[in-house]
């Protein structure tokens, strides 16, 4: 089963360091070798949104005010069970420090 | 969630395990007492910062306190602490992963003894579930890791890397058990599913683990070939369970991720060079068919010409099959269907169900509904797989036929026996029952061409003797004459039978194992041809050793040559030929019997007679003839 796993951050999130750059480095990698991690990237905060209305296709340049938290990251996993996504998550989370992440099932 | 955070970590806790006690069995009841420990632990005390790191601490406590324990007496503490310091480096890790692949796949265990292992100590699968995966009872599966675990101790397998001799053999072995793994999640060999994808993702996990530490050209090809194989695993399956096969799947299906990861694995192989082996050569034909946008714009000929060079490495019935669809749809389906002619009479395809699924294939695209469909059917009846069964049938059953005509082999071949005395029922029946496996009871009588019935005989009895041979053929005859085929045997001629040869007296003197006395005399009763009595009564200051001759008249050649000398000793006189025993003293030889430096007497007539017979069976005058 795959997930999608989404880090969250608001403007009180610290910037990455070299620490976090350096075990995160090895985080993918001893993932990807595993064959868990299939893809993973960082988000720009802002991004466009498009919104369709009837006949109407409006693109909004980002960032958008009216959300506290934005998607910064992602990571598709292949995991055995949810038990495992939430371990993975959990040493996600060890690594990056405090904060929220979202994880949805990929039907 | 310790059951998730086990499976991750188990693989590397069971390795540095083995590599300190020595003892695979050993190294996984520490692990599990890890296990057990953090159940009990965790719930409470909350679960550590660093949970692999605690299981592995836990466990290599229990393993030095074991071996704290076994080394009292003759190790200094010193020297242990020296033994067991910490040294885990990821190189460490990736190594000891490694040997540990190699030991749960040793040679010296059976096959699904290796899976079953492999899926415990590295995927960190429970017993039950690897039962489950295999559809058995967990009562056999442990019992298959207990054997394979003592097996391996018996055999006393040590945890070191093979050496350069041994390590392609044993890297071949752990690759075949990977593959062994997907492939029994991927087409699920029988049950009602068409796929049992955990295993599928098993195997996947194995074969990252094994490129990683060893990145070898098969090893990412193998990884390659399961990554795009498996990209097609949503595709592959219609909503009712039915397989679809390649050329028809919906490519928008293909799991374009998994298609890169194999691309990508496949691209790092080929920078490491060399000439591809077979797993390299299997994921590159999977490229081909990845990267063909459509069905249609499939590279054929390209696929075909892989093929040949996966047949050279491994000319095995399968291969060869799948190169036969290559080629038809490379170069028509004609030239498919010659290259399957073969296949059908190779008793290691007779129950694999996917030869006749192919032949049906390409007959139907030559326009011949009515050998398709007795091929559907055929390949239906052989197929284990309900699923698989199922779609078979209903592709028999959707071609609509005229009723054959005349009657078809098989109830023609039972009404031929009938009407056989039993003794020849009996011999033609297995001549006939041949017949019927390779071209299929529902075959007309009328259809068979003689050179079909020609490659049936000399693909089964080719290579039997002439008088076999023979035997078949008259069965055939004389079935193709009762149903009104005579030319069924046409491109098929009698072969000359030799003259039976006389059987060789067996054993032969030459062969049987004797003492040197018995050697020594048969070979010169053999060699000079003289009266047996003349050589018992030969003295060796008789004997000219150097001119081969005896003054008594007697001459002998090389072997016995050879054996004389041991037999004198260091005798100057006497008999040549002694008894074993010395005579009673009761009993009265004459002086000239007796040897004067043993005491023994002459060897006797009856007593060599008796000796000869016992050993061969034969007299003693049997060897002046022969």
């Amino acid at each position: 089963m795959r997930y999608l796993m989404l880090s969250l951050a608001d403007e009180n999130t610290p910037a990455p360091d070299e620490r976090l750059f350096a075990e995160m480095g090895a985080f993918i990698e001893e993932m990807s070798a595993k064959g868990i991690l299939l893809a993973t990237g960082g988000l720009e905060p802002g991004g466009l949104r498009v919104t369709s209305s009837g006949e109407e296709f409006t693109v909004t340049d980002g960032p958008f005010t009216e959300a506290k938290e934005v998607a910064v990251g992602f990571a598709l996993v292949e995991v055995r069970s949810e038990e495992e996504v939430l371990e993975l998550a959990r040493r996600f989370r060890r690594i990056v420090g405090d904060g929220v992440s979202e994880i949805r099932r990929v039907q | 969630m310790i059951d998730a955070v086990w499976k991750l970590e188990s693989a590397k806790i069971v390795a540095a395990l083995t590599r300190l006690v020595g003892d695979v069995g050993l190294a996984e009841e520490f692990s599990q007492d890890a296990l057990v420990a953090a159940m009990e632990q965790w719930p409470a005390g909350g679960m550590p910062a660093n949970p692999g790191a605690w299981l592995m601490s836990v466990a290599r406590r229990r393993a030095i306190d074991h071996i704290r324990a076994e080394r009292r007496h003759d190790r200094t503490h010193g020297q242990l602490a020296h033994d067991l310091r910490h040294d885990d480096t990821p190189e460490h890790d990736r190594d000891d992963t490694l040997r540990l692949m190699f030991l749960s796949c040793h040679p010296v265990l059976p096959p699904p003894a290796r899976v079953a292992l492999t899926l415990k100590l590295l995927g960190g699968l429970s017993t039950a579930e690897i039962a489950r995966a295999f559809l058995t009872g967990e009562q056999v599966i442990a019992r298959r890791i207990a054997d394979a675990k003592r097996t391996l101790a018996e055999h006393r397998v040590g945890f070191d890397l093979p050496g350069p001799a041994e390590a392609a053999g044993r890297l071949a072995s752990v690759l075949e058990v990977v593959y062994l793994i997907f492939n029994e999640g991927y087409a699920a060999a029988s049950g009602d599913d068409l796929m049992r994808p955990g295993l599928t993702l098993e195997a996947l996990r194995l074969g990252g683990m094994l490129a990683e530490a060893a990145p070898q050209p098969e090893v990412l090809g193998l990884l390659a070939l399961m990554e795009i194989q498996a990209s097609r695993a949503d595709a592959r399956t219609a909503p009712s369970g039915e397989p679809i096969p390649l050329h028809e799947q919906n490519r928008g299906r293909w799991d374009r991720l998994r298609i890169r990861r194999g691309f990508t694995a496949m691209l790092k192989a080929r920078e490491l060079g060399g000439p591809p082996g077979p797993y390299l050569l299997q994921a590159a034909i999977a490229v081909c068919h990845a990267q063909a946008p459509t069905a249609e714009e499939t590279d054929w000929p390209q696929i075909a010409s892989l093929y040949d060079l996966l047949l050279r490495l491994t000319p095995t019935p399968v291969v060869r099959l799948n190169r036969a669809v290559a080629v038809g749809w490379a170069h028509g389906p004609q030239a498919g269907l010659d290259l399957t002619e073969d296949l059908t009479a190779d008793p290691a395809l007779r129950n694999y169900h996917l030869l006749p699924a192919v032949r049906a294939d390409l007959l139907l695209r030559l326009g011949r509904p009515g050998p398709a469909r007795r091929e559907f059917q055929h390949a239906a009846a052989l197929a284990d797989n309900a699923a698989e069964r199922a779609f078979l049938q209903r592709r028999a059953a959707a071609l609509q036929l005229e009723e054959p005509e005349g009657p078809l082999l098989g109830p023609a071949v039972a009404a031929f026996l009938a009407a056989r005395p039993k003794p020849t029922a009996h011999s033609y029946g297995q001549t006939l029952r041949r017949l019927r496996t390779a071209l299929g009871d529902q075959t007309p009588v009328a259809e068979p061409t003689p050179a079909e019935v020609a490659r049936v005989a000399t693909t089964a009895w080719g290579a039997t003797a002439p008088r076999t041979w023979n035997r078949h053929l008259s069965a055939l005859r004389s079935f193709g004459a009762w149903t009104g085929r005579p030319d069924l045997t046409a491109d098929l001629t009698r072969r000359p039978e030799p003259p039976p040869t006389p059987r060789p007296p067996a054993p032969t003197w030459r062969d049987v194992d004797v003492a040197p006395r018995e050697r020594a005399l048969w070979w010169l009763l053999h060699e000079s041809a003289a009266p047996v009595t003349r050589v018992l009564a030969l003295n060796v200051e008789d004997l000219d050793l150097a001119d081969r001759r005896s003054r008594t008249g007697i001459t002998w050649r090389s072997r016995t040559a050879a054996l004389l000398p041991e037999l004198i000793g260091g005798r100057t006189r006497g008999p040549l030929f002694l008894s074993g025993r010395r005579p009673a003293p009761a009993r009265t030889t004459a002086k000239a019997d007796l040897c004067p430096h043993t005491g023994r007497r002459r060897l006797s007539y009856e007593r060599a007679e008796y000796l000869f017979k016992r050993a061969t069976g034969h007299t003693l005058r049997t060897l002046r003839l022969t």
